[in-house]
């Protein structure tokens, strides 16, 4: 395999890491831990590298890959639950920060729209 | 995460899927560990020190061990046993079973930090288990970097 592949898929899938421990860290803190505000930054940017690393890288991939096309229903499912996934995101923090009421609810939903993105990345149905 | 990018037969979809899901909750648990060590380690408080050792024993500990049975999941399937494992595999090997004998001693060292916090002792013997907590957890994340990169790219 082409080293470039290699690297793509490498940094794809390590960015895919930092969105899950950003899901982590949440999950910590609207289970009521005490998280160190130190943490919350981290993860907030985290979340950031790791939904930009995600989405460019695997479209790189996708465009790498003879086998794959962008407009694939696995890819383009992956991308609109990566959408769903920031925007859920960008409400849990938000929350988080104002100690607002409904935060775990946004969160357990980005928590299940990054579960789901990773479920298609295995699967690939109709790949 | 082995041939995560590639189609492959059905029945290698849900372990490998334990497998990358594991591995993702172990290192978010550990970030989360390390984050909360630090702050332990610098100001104190019993709150963040259980934080650390509940993220090590209910996040990282069942993590390691899904993603570690997954993973011999994974190799029964594609046929790896005893010598016929590529090299790949041996490093996730290699890796992966430090990395459970860390997380045990990270587990002994901040549950006693813990322990004398709620006994009211937290003077400066707390801060320094926590300190040897946090450089494991730290050794564990950048061996958990190695695995994904041989995993991903599979080295001959």
């Amino acid at each position: 395999m082409a080293p470039v592949y290699d690297w793509l898929l490498f940094l794809h899938v390590l960015a895919s890491f930092l969105l899950v421990t950003t899901t982590v860290v949440y999950s910590a803190v609207v289970l009521g831990a005490p998280a160190p505000a130190r943490a919350i930054s981290v993860a907030n940017v985290l979340w950031a590298i790791g939904g930009l690393g995600t989405l460019l890288l695997g479209i790189a991939l996708a465009i790498d890959v003879d086998a794959y096309e962008v407009w694939d229903g696995w890819i383009v499912g992956a991308i609109l639950l990566w959408a769903a996934a920031t925007e859920l995101g960008r409400r849990a923090q938000v929350g988080v920060d104002a100690n607002a009421d409904g935060t775990a609810r946004w969160h357990w939903l980005r928590a299940i729209a990054v579960l789901g993105i990773l479920v298609l990345m295995v699967w690939k149905p109709g790949a | 995460m082995s041939l995560l990018a590639a189609v492959r037969p059905d029945e290698q979809n849900l372990p490998l899927f334990l497998h990358v899901l594991g591995a993702m909750v172990l290192v978010g648990s550990l970030v989360l560990a390390i984050a909360s060590l630090g702050g332990a380690a610098r100001a104190g408080g019993a709150p963040v020190t259980r934080l650390a050792f509940r993220a090590l024993l209910l996040g990282a500990l069942p993590a390691w061990i899904v993603m570690r049975g997954a993973a011999e999941w994974i190799a029964s399937k594609e046929g790896y046993s005893g010598d016929r494992t590529p090299s790949w595999l041996d490093v996730g090997y290699i890796v992966a079973e430090p990395i459970a004998l860390f997380l045990l001693i990270a587990l002994l060292l901040s549950g006693l930090s813990l322990r004398r916090l709620d006994r009211g002792g937290g003077g400066g013997g707390g801060g320094g288990l926590l300190r040897a907590a946090a450089v494991l957890t730290a050794l564990m994340l950048a061996a958990s970097l190695v695995a994904i990169f041989a995993m991903t790219t599979k080295p001959s």
